[in-house]
This record gives structure tokens, C-alpha cells and sequence, in this order.
């Protein structure tokens, strides 16, 4: 009689949602992480002395609020500090800021297009009716449309009634966000360049697309659904890096009975008579379950812990052709004092407040896509798209008193670049970094103590992540709902029995949602 | 009994013309000068209902030629078997997945044309869904997959040629401001594909124009719009430039949408927000038209150049930044009399291509070995548009992309031909199907004027 129920092989937040939801359910559930300590991507640790990083993933938004409900994260720890801003530098020294203060941003944008401020409203107001709309979706595993049971035929009724429920105007709307490009989609509403770039960088994120490129507005919108503490479109940190909210999930599965082993490498998926019996350790230790879920993405756990040969040919050829291309790289640095950015100086009230916010290098539509040309053709962007927030501004733990930690997502830098990645290329690729930031904050070279350098390379080989990809595979049209990962197999199962899946490279894709540990979770739950 | 009038002299407004007549009304088609392309699929359904006889669809044997880069050609004929051992040559593993990728696609492209038979689908139908399973289970996913993806990961996922990649991968990106690597362009592929046989991947040429002008009983007006009177929310009429005016109870347009809700018709009578959208629709020109004469056969039906994808993306690079692409793709098609037109792309609308041409035939002299061109005349979009009667240069009036086809095309609220304003209605390329498929938009728009 194994001692467990359900293993589960990771301990990203997927997985630890997933043990969290199965264990409140009263199953025996072991999560083995190969890493010393829980989170995946979404942690922090302390780089330098005296500075803690949220090393990969920086930002929660999109973790879904039925989670942090059902699994009382609060109280577990989870706590959330909204961002109030963006800041967008220009290249004329002047800047574009977004506020949270509804007063204060129509005034900063009329500065810049009286028509674009009185857009802003009915833009937000629509983004929030299509993040309402395809809400219910998050947390459904999706239909199969090619089945012909009974229980899909259903589920495809339901799902058309709930686009006809929507409405004409609303449905034409969603499907116009996933069949554009964020940037024709940004073109319908404003003409502020730089607003336009802000805003379709939300729809490149993690994606080896430019926002010229249909399907980028579907990203946007993936961006967009993010709610924290009732409140749509809201961003935050978690208090003490995204670490804290591995940790929360974490103590929430083990109140509710996980046990949760680290430094446990998992080396393949057992398998009898097509059917997972329990995993195989590296070193050799075998471990039995009955049911096993994989947080690993859907090459690592078909190609490698289960392997070619227990599956048919069809869905291995579908796992091979499920893009992964990583395109972002992260770089975190130490500072010793603030940067100073000369559009907005940080010794005047709303300077200091941009710095509590996001900072987004994103001037115009044809910066990102210089950046994207570059890279399509192997190359790193020269000129890349940044998103940077210093955490320290809202939570002075990460950083010692009066210094800083800086954290840049940085885009477009290729998994597959020429010549692959080496110690040079990411240190150019560092360099890039601080060179473009510095036209905007000249201060910043000197402020530098210590930089972290990330590469698509670096993700993959840290946290295993597939081509360094993010959400673990491409959020492209053609790769999500009932095509993640693989048609007929969405819905969390695999084609062996008892093998479940539970990462980001199911629906509804990645972004520290924890949709797809709870699917998983409640698929496993139902299937019993 | 009410009279009709129809605008433009493309298929789509003769089959409108042809089919309102015939019901009874009494129709008037008013011509200017502009003149749709004569290549596209003519659905089944349009020649049975006009009962159109002796149409010839020609596409070139081979239907393709791809000079390879290390020189020789790759030739891709209309006999698969051929195709395969042409292919052969330089790749094995392309030649294997040749025929398995041609009827994947056939199979699709069977299920559009069916759904290219009949006006826009409502996708939340029982109906449609019902259709689109006859697909079977991997041709339904197959088509999620493919409609809304890169040509170029389609391409990637299936052949490892370069030259046999780019020049699938044009097809693609056709009369389109995106490149191979952009999402919704293997849709385009399938959509070149339509009415094709097995493993051809070109429009037809037909003579379909000719058939319809042969057809009796509609009166053709040669002459232009200067507007259309519109009273208390109706159609009453048209103006024409010389002045005269025509009273009908119904127009029909086959003008671009944007033209004729916008300009034809007096501001005012439209909803804000619709007037918004319809000016929000893209119909950017992005390629140039060359015509020549040549002294003697240049060796080739059709050729593309187009070595690879990354050659494709790259053009498109130029473009995006509104410059003329540095390496265009050049797609020349040549007839028995050595009339040659050549396709030229991208050439952004308004920009300035005074050395195109040269460069054109410069290229192009490589592959016709010893002929001479005679008569060159290159249009870019903005002549075409001047000449052609094509929005901003774009022949399909409004760009085919996912966001701009099916219920969508041009804009939902006018997808079933019917415009706020009683009695005006729209066919021509911007309606779907449109863009190339000649004379379903007319159909579908006469059929929904006799259902209403």
C-alpha cells in the first residue's frame, strides 16, 4: 500500500496549488522539488549580501482570487502591495506616466492627447467587460470541440451559450482581441505613441511575437485579468518578493497535510500497462502513487520523465511541435541609491511616486519592433523593451536601509541565439541593459553594486523551463484552451492513466495565475 | 416593381446585377473605370445559379517556379507525383511530407470553400459546429490550429527546404502588411488555396469576366458615382458625376465600404460609433503592379522569388517601417503572348519607387535568359488606386486578415451585406468572402436583398 496518494513532480506554485486543493480533499500528497527549496519561478532569494531578489517572476497579478481565498493565503502570509504607476521615459526627456490617481492620470495624459484622456476610461471600461468575459473560462477545463461524447458535446453548449450571453458587441470584441495585433488594437483607441507602446508591450510579454503580429492582443488581454483584492487590471508585489507567494501556497498544502520533499530530482515517470504507478528518483529510490501530476512543462514531462515510448505517435508529434522560444531575460541589479530618471526627478513628489511604480522602456511601437527585429533574426535586442520595478520602494526588507534592489524584464532576448548563449553574450547582454537605462537615468552606472544577469539559457537550466519560456510554452492563439498543449488533451489527463498535468503549459497559460494547479486539482478530484 | 442600382463592374456586382434580375427587379450597373483582377475561384454555387457555362480555370504547369539558390530550379507541377520528385532532388524528407501536407490542407480548404458558399457563419451556431466536425477530429484541430498561426511555424513544423518554404510561405502574405512570421498568414495560405487542385497552392486564372459580360439582360451604365441620395434614412438614388441623377429604391455597392457608407453617402446618416469602426478597417496597399512585353518566352509560367522565409520577413521589415523593401518579393506571371505582370511587394502606399522598376527587371532579367522586355510599366499602390479604383492600393479593399474575414469582414456590423441606411447594401471584394473569390460576395449580398 504506497504512503501516498498523489505525487507530484515539482514544486512550482502549479504544483503546490495543486497539492494544496488535493490535500484540503483529504488526499496524502508528496510534492518532490528538485531544487533545495519550493517556488519554481516564483522566488526569492538573497543574491548579494543584504539584497533578496525575486529572481525570475516580480509581479503577482493574475494569481486568481479564488485561490488566495479557498487556500486563505493571507493568513499563511501572502501579502500584496499594489503598484500605482507606470512610467514611461521618452527619448525627448520628456515621459508619459499612468497613475492609479484617476484625477491626476487625465490630466498627464491630456498633457499628451486631450482625445487619448478621454479614451482612457471607455479603453479600461472595455478591458474590464472582456476580462469579465473570459473569467469563467480561467477556471474551466476547457471542452474538447472534436470529441463527440456527451459530456464535450455539453460543455461546447455551454461555453456558446456563454459567448451568446455576451452579446454581440462584446463577443465581436473578444474575438477582435484574439485574432489582432495589440498594436492595431491600441491603434483603434489612442494616438499617443508612447501610451500605445505601454500598453501593447503587455501583449509581447513572454512571446516571441511583435506587437505588430496578430495574436499579441490576446497577450495583452491575458495581462489584463489580473483582479487583487477585487479590483481588475491591479498590479502588486508580494511582500517579501514572489517568493513569499511560493511560501504562502506552500504552508497552505502542508496545513493541509502535503508533505513536501526538496533536493528530490525526479528522473522518469513509472509506468505498467500504460498506466503512471509512481516516480523513479535520481539515485534510484522508486516511489509509488497511484495518481501522479507533472508541474514540469509538456516537453520535459512527455519527452523526458515519461518518454516517447509509452506514448502514441500523434501526441509525442503534437509535444514536438508545441512552441516554447523563449524571448525574455531578467537582470537584477543592487543599487546604492535611487536612479534618478532626468524626464522625472526623483526629489519631486511625483518622481519619487514613479519610482513606487512600473517603469517601462517602451517609447513607441517601432522601438519594440526594432527590438523584435533584431531578435527574430537571432540577435538580442540592442534597444529592448524593459519593465522594471525596484521592490525595495514598497517593501524596504529586500534591500539594506537607503539601498536599493532594481528588477528589469527585459525583451526580446532569444533562447535560440546565434551561436548560443555564452558568459560574453550575457554580459553584453547586461550591458545593453544598463547602457539603455542609463540614457534615461545617467545616474544609474555608479549606483550599480552588484548585477544578476539572466538569459532564456540561464531560466531553462535554473528552473527547467523550456527554452527559458516563461509560461511554460507560447501564449499563442494557436497553443491555448483546447490546444494546451496538445488537442483532445487539455483537460489536464494524458494519454497515460493515472498522469495528470498541472504547469503552465496547460490552460490557462502562465503568469503565477494557479489556474492550472487548481483545474488539474479539481479534474483529479472529479475523476475519482 | 422596384428598381435596382449596382454599383462597379467586378464580379461581385455582374453576379448581383445578374441574379436581382432575374428575380424581377429592373437593375441598372453603373461601371467606372476600375476593373477587378480576373484571377480568384469561382464557387460552385455561383456558376449553377447563373448557370454560367464553359468556365476555364488555368493555372501553369508547372504552377510554380523557384530558382534555388546554388542555381537549377525547383519546379512544382500541378501532378503531385511530379511535385514529389522535384522536390525529391534537394530534400527527401520534404518530398516524404509533401503529399501528406497537400491533403491535410485540401482537406481544409474543402471545408472553407464550403463555408465560402454561403454567407458568414454565426461561429456560435449549432449549425457551424455541426460543419466544422465534419472535419473529423484532426481536421478540426488542425483548423484551430492553422487559422489563427504563422505561416512560417505551419511551414517549419512540416518542410526543412528553405526555397520550398518561402515559396509556400508567399502565398501567405499575399496583398497582406505582415510578414510570414506573423500570426494569422497560414490562413492566407489556405485561402489561396481554395478551388486549387491537390498541392497547388496559386489562385486560378479564369475567364469568368468574360462569360459574366456575355450574360444578357442588365443594363451597364458606363459612368461614375458622385454620390448616393439617401431621405429620411433610405436609399433614393445616385448622382452621377456628368450630373444626371438615377432614382432606385435599392443600391447595391461593390465600392469599398469605407468609400461607400463614408464618402458616397452625405455624413450624418451613420451611427457614430460605425463610422469609427469602418475608418479603423485596414486596407493598406503593399504591392506594386508591373506589366511588360517580352520578345520570347522567358522560360517560366509563373516564378517567385522568394528564397526563404527569412527573406519574406525581411521585406516585410522595410515595409513595416514604410520603406520600400531592399529585396522585395517578386512573384511574375507570364501568358502565351509574353505578356508578363509581375507582383511586387512590399511597396508601402504613398512612398516614393521611382528606381523600383529598373530594379524589378533587374532581378528579374537573371531568370528570363535572353528576352528582352518591352512596354514596362510599373504601377505602385497609389497608382493602382488612382487607375485601378483600389483603396489605398489594395485590391481587396479591405486586408483578408482573421479579424477582417468571415463574420468579421469588414466590420460585424456589416457583415451580411445590409447597412443601417434602408435600401444600400454592399457587395464586392471587402465582403465575404471577398478578396479574390469571384462573385460569392455578390450572391450572398443578392440572395440577402431578395430574403429581406
Amino acid at each position: 500500500m504506497p504512503k501516498h496518494d498523489v505525487i507530484i513532480i515539482g514544486g512550482g506554485h502549479n504544483g503546490l496549488v495543486c497539492a494544496a486543493y488535493l490535500g484540503r480533499a483529504g488526499r496524502k500528497v508528496l510534492v518532490l522539488e528538485r531544487r533545495e527549496r519550493v517556488g519554481g519561478a516564483a522566488m526569492t532569494e538573497e543574491v548579494f549580501p543584504g539584497f533578496r531578489f525575486s529572481v525570475f517572476s516580480y509581479v503577482v497579478s493574475l494569481l486568481r482570487p479564488e485561490i488566495i481565498r479557498d487556500l486563505e493565503l493571507p493568513r499563511h502570509g501572502l501579502h500584496i502591495l499594489p503598484l500605482e504607476s507606470t512610467l514611461t521615459p521618452l527619448e525627448n526627456n520628456d515621459y508619459l506616466a499612468q497613475w492609479n490617481d484617476h484625477d491626476q492620470n487625465r490630466r498627464e495624459l491630456a498633457r499628451h492627447s486631450l482625445r487619448d484622456a478621454e479614451a482612457y476610461d471607455e479603453f479600461g471600461l472595455m478591458l474590464h467587460q472582456m476580462a469579465r468575459a473570459v473569467k469563467p473560462l480561467l477556471a474551466m477545463a476547457p471542452p474538447d470541440p472534436t470529441s463527440l461524447s456527451l459530456g464535450e458535446l455539453f460543455g461546447m453548449k455551454r461555453l456558446a451559450e456563454h459567448f451568446q450571453g455576451l452579446g454581440a458587441k462584446r463577443f465581436n470584441t473578444l474575438t477582435k482581441l484574439l485574432t489582432m495585433s495589440s498594436a492595431d488594437f491600441l491603434d483603434e483607441w489612442f494616438e499617443t505613441e508612447a501610451l500605445k507602446a505601454t500598453k501593447s508591450a503587455s501583449g509581447i510579454i513572454g512571446t516571441m511575437l511583435g506587437p505588430r503580429s496578430p495574436g499579441t492582443a490576446y497577450v495583452l488581454l491575458h495581462h489584463y485579468m489580473g483582479e487583487l483584492d477585487g479590483v481588475f487590471r491591479a498590479w502588486g508585489f508580494a511582500k517579501g518578493g514572489n517568493g513569499a507567494v511560493s511560501a504562502a501556497i506552500a504552508a497552505a498544502a502542508q496545513a493541509a497535510g502535503t508533505e513536501i520533499r526538496c533536493n528530490a530530482t525526479v528522473e522518469s515517470v513509472l509506468i505498467s500497462h500504460g498506466q503512471a504507478k509512481g516516480v523513479v528518483l535520481e539515485g534510484g529510490e522508486e516511489i509509488k502513487a497511484k495518481t501522479v501530476v507533472s508541474g514540469a512543462d509538456p516537453r520535459r514531462t512527455f519527452l523526458q520523465l515519461v518518454g516517447e515510448k509509452h506514448l502514441p505517435e500523434a501526441f509525442v508529434e503534437s509535444i514536438r511541435r508545441f512552441r516554447f522560444r523563449g524571448a525574455s531575460a531578467k537582470v537584477n541589479l543592487a543599487l546604492g541609491e535611487l536612479p534618478d530618471f532626468t524626464c522625472l526627478p526623483a526629489d519631486g513628489i511625483n518622481g519619487r511616486r514613479a519610482l513606487r511604480g512600473a517603469i517601462s522602456i517602451s517609447p513607441s511601437v517601432a522601438y519594440l519592433e526594432r527590438a523584435y527585429d533584431e531578435a527574430k533574426y537571432g540577435e538580442v535586442s540592442r534597444r529592448p523593451y524593459m519593465d522594471i520595478v525596484i521592490p525595495s520602494m514598497l517593501d524596504p526588507s529586500m534591500a539594506p536601509p537607503g539601498q536599493h534592489v532594481m528588477s528589469i524584464f527585459v525583451q526580446y532576448a532569444p533562447y535560440h541565439v546565434n551561436g548560443g548563449w555564452t558568459d560574453e553574450r550575457r554580459e553584453a547582454l547586461g550591458n545593453s541593459v544598463v547602457e539603455t537605462l542609463a540614457q534615461y537615468a545617467p545616474n544609474l552606472k555608479s549606483a550599480i553594486l552588484h548585477r544578476q544577469v539572466i538569459t532564456p539559457a540561464d531560466i531553462e537550466r535554473i528552473v527547467g523551463l523550456a527554452e527559458g519560456n516563461i509560461f511554460q510554452g507560447e501564449l499563442s492563439l494557436q497553443q491555448m484552451f483546447f490546444l494546451r498543449p496538445v488537442p483532445a488533451w487539455a483537460k489536464y489527463r494524458t494519454p497515460l492513466a493515472g498522469l495528470y498535468q498541472c504547469g503552465a503549459g496547460t490552460h490557462p497559460g502562465g503568469g503565477v495565475m494557479g489556474a492550472s494547479g487548481r483545474n488539474a486539482a479539481l479534474q483529479i478530484l472529479g475523476a475519482a | 416593381m422596384s428598381s435596382v442600382i449596382v454599383i462597379g463592374g467586378g464580379a461581385d456586382a455582374l453576379v448581383a446585377a445578374q441574379i436581382l434580375a432575374r428575380a424581377g427587379r429592373e437593375v441598372i450597373t453603373i461601371e467606372g473605370a476600375a476593373a477587378p483582377p480576373d484571377d480568384g475561384w469561382v464557387p460552385k454555387k455561383v456558376l449553377r445559379e447563373l448557370r454560367l457555362e464553359g468556365l476555364e480555370l488555368e493555372w501553369p504547369d508547372p504552377w510554380l517556379t523557384v530558382p534555388l539558390p546554388g542555381g537549377g530550379r525547383l519546379e512544382l507541377w500541378r501532378d503531385l507525383a511530379r511535385t514529389v520528385e522535384a522536390i525529391r532532388r534537394f530534400s527527401p524528407r520534404d518530398a516524404e511530407s509533401w503529399p501528406e501536407f497537400c491533403d491535410r490542407m485540401a482537406r481544409l480548404a474543402r471545408f472553407l470553400e464550403a463555408v465560402y458558399s454561403a454567407p458568414p457563419p454565426d461561429p456560435l451556431s449549432a449549425g457551424f459546429a455541426l460543419r466544422a466536425r465534419r472535419l473529423g477530429r484532426r481536421g478540426l484541430a488542425d483548423l484551430l490550429r492553422i487559422l489563427p498561426m504563422p505561416v512560417a511555424e505551419l511551414l517549419d513544423d512540416w518542410f526543412e527546404s528553405d526555397a520550398l518554404k518561402g515559396a509556400l510561405g508567399a502565398a501567405g502574405i499575399l496583398h497582406l502588411l505582415q510578414g510570414p512570421r506573423s500570426g494569422g498568414t497560414a490562413f492566407r495560405l489556405l485561402h489561396h488555396h481554395l478551388g486549387c487542385p491537390l498541392g497547388v497552392f496559386r489562385p486560378p486564372r479564369s475567364n469568368v469576366m468574360d462569360l459574366l459580360h456575355k450574360l444578357p439582360r442588365v443594363e451597364l451604365q458606363p459612368a461614375e458615382v458622385l454620390r448616393i441620395t439617401v431621405r429620411a434614412g433610405a436609399v433614393a438614388g445616385v448622382v452621377l458625376k456628368d450630373g444626371r441623377e438615377l432614382a432606385a429604391s435599392t443600391v447595391v455597392s461593390s465600392a469599398d465600404p469605407r468609400r461607400t457608407l463614408l464618402e458616397l453617402v452625405e455624413p450624418g446618416w451613420l451611427d457614430p460609433e460605425l463610422v469609427r469602426t469602418l475608418r479603423h478597417t485596414r486596407r493598406r496597399g503593399v504591392a506594386a503592379r508591373l506589366r511588360l512585353q517580352l520578345d520570347r518566352s522567358p522560360g517560366f509560367a509563373t516564378l517567385a522569388l522568394a528564397p526563404s522565409l527569412d527573406y519574406l520577413e525581411r521585406a516585410y521589415d522595410d515595409a513595416k517601417f514604410g520603406r520600400v523593401s531592399q529585396r522585395p518579393y517578386v512573384e511574375a506571371r507570364c501568358d502565351e503572348q509574353q505578356r508578363m505582370e509581375v507582383l511586387v511587394q512590399y511597396v508601402p502606399y504613398g512612398v516614393d519607387c521611382s528606381n523600383l522598376k529598373d530594379a524589378v527587371l533587374a532581378l528579374l532579367s537573371e531568370h528570363w535568359g535572353d528576352a528582352q522586355p518591352q512596354h514596362a510599366e510599373l504601377l505602385a499602390p497609389r497608382e493602382l488606386e488612382e487607375f485601378e479604383g483600389w483603396p489605398e492600393g489594395q485590391p481587396h479593399h479591405a486586408e483578408l486578415s482573421l479579424d477582417q474575414a468571415l463574420w468579421m469582414r469588414p466590420v460585424p456590423e456589416l457583415a451580411h451585406y445590409r447597412t443601417p441606411i434602408q435600401g444600400l447594401w454592399l457587395c464586392g471584394p471587402a465582403m465575404h468572402p471577398g478578396a479574390g473569390i469571384a462573385g460569392a460576395a455578390g450572391l450572398h449580398c443578392a440572395h440577402a436583398i431578395l430574403g429581406g
